[in-house]
């Protein structure tokens, strides 16, 4: 009984050892290239454990399968109108078939070296080359095609990395630095000077034209009322005036003492200030200032 | 492990062989029999330790910031909602069956991007002042930038801030002539510069633990600094040209004054391209932090803006004269008033109500007319009454009555008069020219004219 509980023991250890001396596990991170006798013969990128001859007739060569980024140098091209343009792109990419990539570049530095950046330097120039720099930034959003300028280098990026056949896969690239050299920095620099300047007047004459136009408005409007205004009290002096000629009938009476009457406030109302006043002694009843009036009693009229 | 299980192993051999040996030394074969069981036990204690320490390894803990993945023989483990273990203490295979990997998923991590900012020397970068003269290009190895599109219309912010007013909307007409505009060749564009700040965390575990190139972890390294400094190339690359992207669609003054559009944008557009290839991360924000024009251009940027206060300034001006003109024309009815005046489809009583609440110089010109009427037809009354109670005694005494009335007139008149001057009509008199001398104002009066006039007359 014991030895038989040592002896699984022992079996499992021993199992254990050989298991690791001709099985293998690929991790979901990682593919492999078999090789026999130093020869590749066969490649694994699902994960999971799978089994192999003993070294030395059979070796694994494990690849980390996940996403690398790799930016080239910052490098300076021609669009399709002859301007020069920085740009830099990097690359997302990864390994995909193991032994295309063993038989061809073997490593990761390699394939940047020698593929990649090669690659990536002939792709944008190409597709930049197509395109004119009104297409990368425009004053009008929509005839800007940046984005259509990434996926064109995107593809032909992929289309050339998948016939070199290098077991390499591209799973993005983009342009992470758009940049102009150094005279044009300036010049744009100038541009942008002299935009702000027409700007700046272009407002200072537009606020003042508004300015103008509130004021101009608001008088009108001003005037408009106030004449509107006046209007309505004409009606409401005219009613008045109407109002009072229903009086003028009883006027009728004695048109000519009415006229008197009115003579007379008139005059009154008219000399009320400020007068000097220049009379005739021979006029009532300044007469009286020539001289003592010959007054006698008579019948019923009397004098004052 | 496995070095250890070796040794046992050999002793196991060794002491297998010692317990086939005959019985003739018996004291001695007893006492290392009684040896070769107490070590035979003990051996046996040690390899079930072994076999207990062995299976519970297998006991894994996640934490709570965190998920973890089981590779069984490098393969993720299970299926579907199965595949991610949650917080807490877990049992798998010991290795090398099962692997555990623990993704922290939970924690936020920022990333600080600044590669779109001018260069500056660590002077200057202390003292927060630097020396860019306006001539100094952009030197595109040192210098960060975006470059972002010129402008449409000549001025839309003052234009829209106008259109937001219903009062005076005459801009529209403006408005269209200046997009009318062609623009010089379309590829005008600006430069700006920023400074953002990119706040990401891991949303699929599975997708990022096989996609993401993460190094592993060294001594003296933590499992999240490693995937920081693991993701941090691919991420940053990623963001700028997010970044890029997305700012020539703006132009320089939203890129500078919009801290909210453009970040979510971005943020739109990172998001995308991650789950194009899968990373699994999560952009949790995106922030603008810092947004300005070059410092070689900033002088003409603030003049632009001092233009564009002033401006604001004087139509503001102008509006307050507006509103006290037409206050003072009519009250605060004044802009319906207006309205309706112009506007057929206004009813009479609607108009007739706002006329009863004007003020201003409208309503004293209204309240002058009534006074006016209300006298008219009050003297007109006064005068007809006045006749009618004058007229029996003027029939019976006509000459007496227009006598006393034209008296009493005159006696008012001279009352009020401020010089009165009578002249002698004699004989004498008749041919001689009288001339007085009326001062402009008679109420500055002349004691020596007077007296000159009174010797004249007399």
């Amino acid at each position: 009984m014991k030895n038989f509980a040592i002896t699984i023991f022992i079996l499992l250890i021993v199992a254990t050892l050989g298991l690791y001396l001709i099985s293998f596990q690929v991790r979901e991170t990682e593919c492999c290239m078999v090789t026999t006798f130093g020869k590749p013969t066969g490649q694994i990128i699902e994960p999971g454990w799978y089994f192999k001859w003993p070294f030395p007739i059979q070796q694994v060569h494990k690849f980390d399968s996940r996403m690398r980024v790799f930016t080239p140098e910052v490098e300076e091209t021609r669009t399709a109108g002859g301007e020069p343009i920085i740009v830099n792109t990097y690359v997302v990419w990864k390994i995909a078939e193991p032994l295309k990539f063993f038989n061809s570049v073997k490593t990761v530095k390699n394939a940047e070296d020698e593929l990649l950046r090669s690659r990536i330097r002939n792709t944008q120039n190409n597709v930049i080359g197509r395109h004119y720099f009104s297409e990368f930034v425009n004053s009008d959003p929509t005839k800007i095609k940046f984005e259509d300028i990434q996926r064109d280098m995107l593809t032909e990026l992929k289309a050339a990395v998948a016939d070199a056949e290098y077991g390499i896969e591209i799973e993005t690239l983009g342009i992470k630095q758009l940049k102009v050299s150094e005279d044009v920095s300036k010049e744009v620099f100038e541009r942008m000077r002299a935009e702000r300047n027409q700007r700046a007047e272009a407002i200072t004459a537009q606020g003042e034209a508004e300015k103008i136009k509130i004021e101009t408005q608001a008088n009108s409007i001003s005037d408009e009322l106030t004449a509107a205004a006046e209007a309505r009290a004409k009606i409401i002096r005219g009613k008045g005036d109407a109002q009072a000629a229903k009086y003028y009938k009883m006027l009728e009476a004695d048109p000519k003492l009415a006229a008197f009457l009115r003579d007379l406030e008139a005059l009154q109302k008219m000399l009320e200030k400020r007068t000097t006043y220049v009379v005739p002694t021979d006029k009532e009843p300044f007469s009286l200032l020539k001289g003592m009036p010959d007054l006698k009693p008579a019948g019923t009229n009397d004098s004052e | 492990m496995t070095e250890q299980n070796n040794k046992k192993n050999m002793d196991l051999h060794s002491h297998k062989s010692s317990g086939t040996l005959p019985d003739e030394f018996d004291a001695a074969g007893k006492s290392l029999s009684e040896a070769l069981r107490i070590s035979f036990i003990i051996l046996k204690i040690i390899m079930i330790v072994l076999v207990v320490a062995f299976l519970a390894s297998g006991f894994k803990t996640v934490g709570p910031e965190e998920q973890a993945l089981v590779l069984r023989f490098g393969k993720i483990q299970g299926v579907g909602e199965e595949r991610l273990l949650g917080p807490g203490l877990h049992w798998i295979f010991p290795y090398p069956i099962d692997e555990i990997v623990k993704i922290p998923v939970e924690t936020k991590v920022s990333l600080v991007v600044d590669s779109f900012w001018y260069h500056e020397s660590a002077n200057e970068k202390l003292s927060g002042q630097s020396r860019i003269r306006p001539t100094d290009p952009l030197k595109p190895l040192v210098d960060g930038y975006c470059l972002t599109r010129s402008e449409q219309r000549i001025n839309p912010v003052l234009i829209n801030e106008i259109q937001d007013e219903n009062l005076y909307q005459a801009q529209a007409e403006n408005n269209n002539r200046q997009q009318a505009q062609p623009d010089s060749d379309g590829s005008d564009y600006n430069i700006v510069h920023t400074k953002w700040q990119l706040v990401y965390q891991i949303d699929n575990p599975e997708q990022f633990y096989t996609n993401v190139l993460i190094s592993d972890v060294r001594p003296g390294q933590t499992y999240l600094n490693v995937i920081k400094e693991g993701i941090a190339p691919l991420l940053k690359s990623m963001f700028e040209d997010a970044v890029v992207s997305v700012m020539v669609n703006y132009t320089i003054d939203e890129a500078i004054s919009s801290r909210d559009r453009i970040p979510r944008d971005v943020r739109t557009y990172l998001q995308d391209k991650l789950e194009e290839i899968e990373s699994g991360i999560k952009v949790v924000s995106v922030q603008l932090t810092q947004s300005v024009c070059p410092p070689q251009v900033k002088a003409a940027f603030e003049a632009s803006t001092l233009a564009s206060q002033n401006s604001s300034r004087a139509i503001t001006e102008a509006r307050t004269y507006a509103y006290n003109t037409v206050s003072k024309a009519a009250g605060p009815v004044a802009e319906q008033l207006f309205a309706a005046l112009h506007d057929e489809t206004v009813s009479e009583q609607a108009g007739e109500l706002l006329w009863s609440q004007v003020a201003g110089s409208a309503q004293e010109q209204l309240s002058d007319a009534r006074v006016y009427a209300t006298k008219v037809e009050k003297d007109a009354e006064a005068n007809a009454d006045y006749l009618k109670s004058l007229l029996p005694e003027y029939r019976q005494r006509p000459e007496l009555v227009v006598q006393k009335l034209y008296l009493d007139a005159i006696e008012q008149i001279l009352a009020n008069a401020d010089e009165k001057f009578f002249i002698q009509t004699t004989e004498a008199a008749k041919d001689k020219e009288i001339r007085i001398q009326l001062n402009t104002d008679p109420l500055i009066k002349s004691e020596k004219i007077r007296e000159q006039s009174t010797q004249e007359n007399r």
